[in-house]
């Protein structure tokens, strides 16, 4: 029968017939998409010893096997053995599992190789010398984006032994690490509570004190408790976490389960929970969301990685159009400097150095404090805010024109810190160092993001050692020449070759600004784009006006319209993209609070509650779409409808917190409260007219 | 302003924000929906007003589905529910190119073969009634009762095994809740773990 059911199985699948193995053929065969095996953590068994088998499964690519509770879909996999008499195996010891997501589902398995440990104890009476064959028939579902149930029939031969036998070689210490790894018990306290935002999970409990918390996780046992593939919403708490997730079939219409147990992912780690319903303890909330992670890519870049990729940025930075100037004039007065005073040479190109190397590591200090405050989330915090987005592209845009040769910047620049590194001597040079950080700086930003997103994600120690090495690696080149200055004539002499590598380096910049404008598409829509647009088009006529200005300058001429105009106009672009936007919404509203929802509730009157964000793409489309219509504003007038804004634009912990009540990590979340009382009804993230119209008359009737 | 709109709207559908409807909610009225069927006649939810409907996904490559229809057992309570007037909608949300996607005429050269014995199998290859029933396996069944609302969610019964050896002393979830619907009885359980395959939805989306 099992054998027909096996046939038949294989017949229905729609993958290829020749992929398909023959069902009930023994492992290894050569279409499967699993290998199994059975591996001992020990060369022999001695009797009344408990010893760990382990099934070995190794996974094709792409593919993967499933947890005991696989999540939306899919089976765990199964042993069914047959020992002699006497002989007894434990259930499967599970390692923690991986979160699968399938399309909109969340599968819990295994990818990869993974190997599932089992208990097997030999009876007392079992002879020494005698050999005990392990009969196991697994049956296993191993699904890509289909599925496909594989049936093993594995056997393993042990000899008994006087005395327990030694180690395995090969396996031994595999097993031990899956059965050191796998999710125990580790006396933590666990309640859950059903909110009307979603079921809120509170663990607390010693190891979890001081825990990285980002990422964490429940894998539920019961595949019914939770909704898998909704996120859950983390909030730490001095004593634990509680984890907000959105409630599965065992939570509809009636009381909910006892219990909710599972394993708790945390900070690396897998602990086995069981949670009783209850209040969660105020000690497993409180201190908000894990710090999010930086946006850089360099997430997995060691210390000594990042510094030496630090040096050697610092290298290149050299080469940076907007260094390339002063340090050609710096260069030009090193030259100067011969025989006798090839001392002098060397205590300015030290000082330069010294001056560069300092400016990073003040640079590194603001920004590390700046973190410190709270107000910033790793390098890369500063593109968040639209507005700065929008002045960087200006920036970036500016600068591309004056290497394309639009005016010249060179001449005011420099001014500004001539005056200190024109001194002579090493104070000077010092200064030199410092100008040519500051002004490489817009250039390090775009191009640095990753080495320094790693940096500001770490100790400060190890953000400052990475500064270190960049402003080494910038200082690095000029303090060589200082030191050796036969190096100097072979250096390319300066020379209208100059002139050309400054305009191809433009191109680098207008890529940075285009780089730029995608990023505020991104964040805050057309509308913000094409007012950005508009700024650089008058951005780039200031620039051709401060050129022409520039040239009269230089011939004599008295420009001051000309300059007062450029000036203006760039004054201008900037205002336009740095002014808060005019929000005037068809739809009259009022801030949030839960005092004023409370008090309009208690008048009786429905309530539409709008958690939005400036920031918010979707918001924003709900708004033009749906809410700032004239259907939307005649409903809301209609049945008298408080209209209540939460904006989460600048980050706010009661709102936060709120969201999370409600199972979000983020915005849009709409609300409506009907007159009756009780729990308001979430609308959909994507509304429509009709949605919000149907849903405020529901309200009303309420 | 159309423009404005049509652009913002693309923006949407082009996955900028991600698209969260309510659940199924047990005892709350189903989600409305409208869908072609394998034989080109439009199906709305509101055409059967008063009758007790039930909708099973399914997905011809998925071994869930053939543990069901291989044995029989499915066609069986499809012919039995449907003579006693209940009406039984298959519906089908596998994506274009993902296992089990149903054309018209792939439908019924399916039904033929399985001597399938419902009402009607409906194409949805969009997913859009999958979404709005939050449907994640094959099968996976619901069922609304004659007021319209939901009255069972869940698996078929109560062995979520692809294993046709599994059917031997199963609890069929979805014929007790007939049989308590029927006898005007509150259905005994009304919930159950879903299993199957996943639904091959259109990952893209």
């Amino acid at each position: 029968m099992r054998f027909l059911a096996g046939l038949f199985l294989a017949l229905t699948m729609t993958l290829p017939a020749a992929a398909q193995p023959p069902a009930a053929v023994p492992s290894p065969g050569p279409a499967k998409h699993v290998t199994t095996e059975l591996v001992p953590e020990h060369e022999g068994v001695a009797p009344g010893e408990t010893i760990h088998v382990a099934l070995r499964q190794q996974i094709q690519k792409g593919w993967h096997t499933y947890w005991r509770n696989s999540g939306d879909s899919g089976e765990p996999t199964q042993i069914k053995w047959t020992l002699p008499t006497g002989w007894q195996a434990g259930g499967i010891i599970w390692p923690a599992p991986a979160k699968i997501p399938v399309g909109p589902l969340m599968n819990y398995g295994y990818e990869g190789e993974v190997l599932l440990p089992v208990a097997v104890t030999a009876p007392a009476n079992a002879r020494p010398g005698d050999k005990v064959t392990l009969k196991a028939a697994v049956s296993l579902l191993v699904c890509a984006e289909v599925c496909v149930p594989e049936d093993d029939a594995l056997s393993l031969t042990l000899p008994v032994t006087a005395t327990p036998a030694p180690a395995e070689p090969m396996w031994a210490k595999p097993i031990a690490a899956a059965l050191a790894a796998a999710p125990k018990p580790a006396g933590l306290a666990a309640v859950f509570q059903p909110r009307p935002g979603g079921v809120a999970l509170a663990v607390t409990g010693v190891v979890l004190k001081g825990a990285n918390m980002a990422g964490a996780y429940f894998f539920p046992f019961d595949s019914t408790v939770i909704d898998h593939a909704k996120p859950q919403a983390i909030e730490r708490g001095p004593d634990g976490l509680t984890l907000t997730m959105a409630p599965g079939y065992a939570f509809q219409g009636g009381k909910g389960p006892a219990g909710l147990a599972g394993v708790l992912a945390v900070g690396g780690k897998a602990y086995e929970i069981a949670a009783t319903p209850g209040a969660p303890p105020p000690g497993a909330s409180g201190l908000g969301p894990p710090p999010a992670k930086a946006q850089g890519g360099g997430g997995d870049l060691g210390l000594a990685a990042a510094a030496v990729f630090a040096f050697l940025g610092g290298l290149i930075l050299n080469l940076m159009p907007c260094v390339v100037p002063i340090l050609a004039m710096k260069a030009a007065s090193l030259a100067g400097h011969g025989g006798g005073e090839q001392a002098e040479a060397r205590r300015q190109g030290l000082a330069f150095g010294i001056g560069s190397v300092l400016t990073f590591l003040a640079l590194a200090g603001g920004l590390i404090a700046l973190k410190a405050a709270g107000s910033a989330i790793g390098w890369g915090f500063q593109l968040q805010s639209p507005p700065v987005v929008a002045v960087l592209c200006l920036l970036m845009l500016a600068v591309a024109l004056n290497l394309s040769g639009l005016f010249e910047v060179g001449t005011s620049l420099q001014g500004a810190g001539s005056g200190l590194a024109n001194r002579g001597g090493a104070l000077g040079s010092f200064f030199t160092g410092a100008l040519a950080v500051v002004v490489a700086a817009p250039c390090t930003a775009p191009f640095m993001g990753p080495a320094l997103g790693w940096a500001l994600t770490q100790t400060p120690a190890a953000a400052l050692t990475v500064f270190l090495a960049l402003g080494l690696g910038f200082a690095a080149p000029f303090v060589l020449v200082a030191y050796a200055p036969g190096l100097l004539s072979r250096l390319p002499r300066p020379g209208p070759w100059m002139e050309m590598f400054r305009k191809a380096l433009a191109f680098p910049m207008y890529g940075a600004a285009a780089w730029l404008a995608w990023v505020l598409a991104q964040q805050s829509g057309a509308d913000d784009l094409a007012k950005l647009f508009a700024a650089a088009v008058v951005a780039g006529l200031a620039a051709w006006l401060a050129g022409l200005a520039q040239r009269r300058a230089a011939m004599g001429g008295k420009p001051a319209v000309l300059t007062a105009g450029a000036g203006l106009l760039a004054a201008l672009a900037v205002a336009a993209v740095v002014w808060p936007q005019d929000k005037t919404t068809e739809l009259p509203s009022e801030p949030y609070s839960p005092a004023r929802l409370a008090e309009l509730r208690a008048a009786g009157r429905p309530v539409f509650v709008n958690y939005t964000a400036a920031w918010c793409v979707s918001c924003q489309v709900n708004d033009r779409v749906a809410l700032s219509t004239h259907k939307t504003t005649q409903a809301f007038a209609r049945h008298k409808v408080a209209y209540l804004k939460a904006d989460w634009t600048r980050r706010d912990g009661a709102i936060a917190a709120e969201l999370a009540s409600y199972g979000r990590a983020g915005v849009p979340l709409y609300l409506v409260y009907g007159t009756n009382g009780g729990q308001g009804v979430i609308l959909p993230s994507i509304l429509t007219p009709d949605i919000v119209v149907k849903a405020v008359e529901a309200a009303d009737r309420h | 302003m159309i423009d404005r709109r049509t652009l913002l709207a693309a923006a949407v559908s082009l996955g900028l924000a991600a698209p969260a409807l309510a659940a199924p909610q047990l005892g709350q009225p189903a989600p409305p929906f409208s869908a072609m069927d394998a034989q080109g006649h439009r199906r709305s939810l509101s055409d059967f007003k008063g009758k007790t409907v039930v909708l099973e996904w399914t997905n011809s490559g998925c071994p869930y589905v053939g543990k069901h229809y291989g044995s029989g057992t499915m066609q069986a309570l499809q012919k039995k529910e449907t003579a006693d007037g209940v009406v039984w909608l298959t519906v089908s949300s596998s994506a274009p190119d993902m296992q089990g996607y149903f054309t018209a005429p792939t439908a019924r050269a399916w039904a033929a073969k399985e001597h399938w014995a419902g009402t009607a199998i409906l194409l949805d290859s969009a997913g859009k009634i999958g979404r709005a029933y939050e449907a994640k396996n094959t099968p996976h069944m619901f069922i609304i009762d004659k007021a319209g609302r939901i009255a069972y969610m869940g698996g078929i019964d109560d062995r979520p095994y692809a294993d046709p050896e599994s059917l031997k002393g199963a609890k069929p979830y979805v014929a007790l809740a007939l049989a308590d619907l029927k006898a005007g009885r509150p259905v005994a359980i009304p919930v159950s773990q879903p299993y199957g395959c996943s639904v091959k939805y259109n990952s893209a989306e």
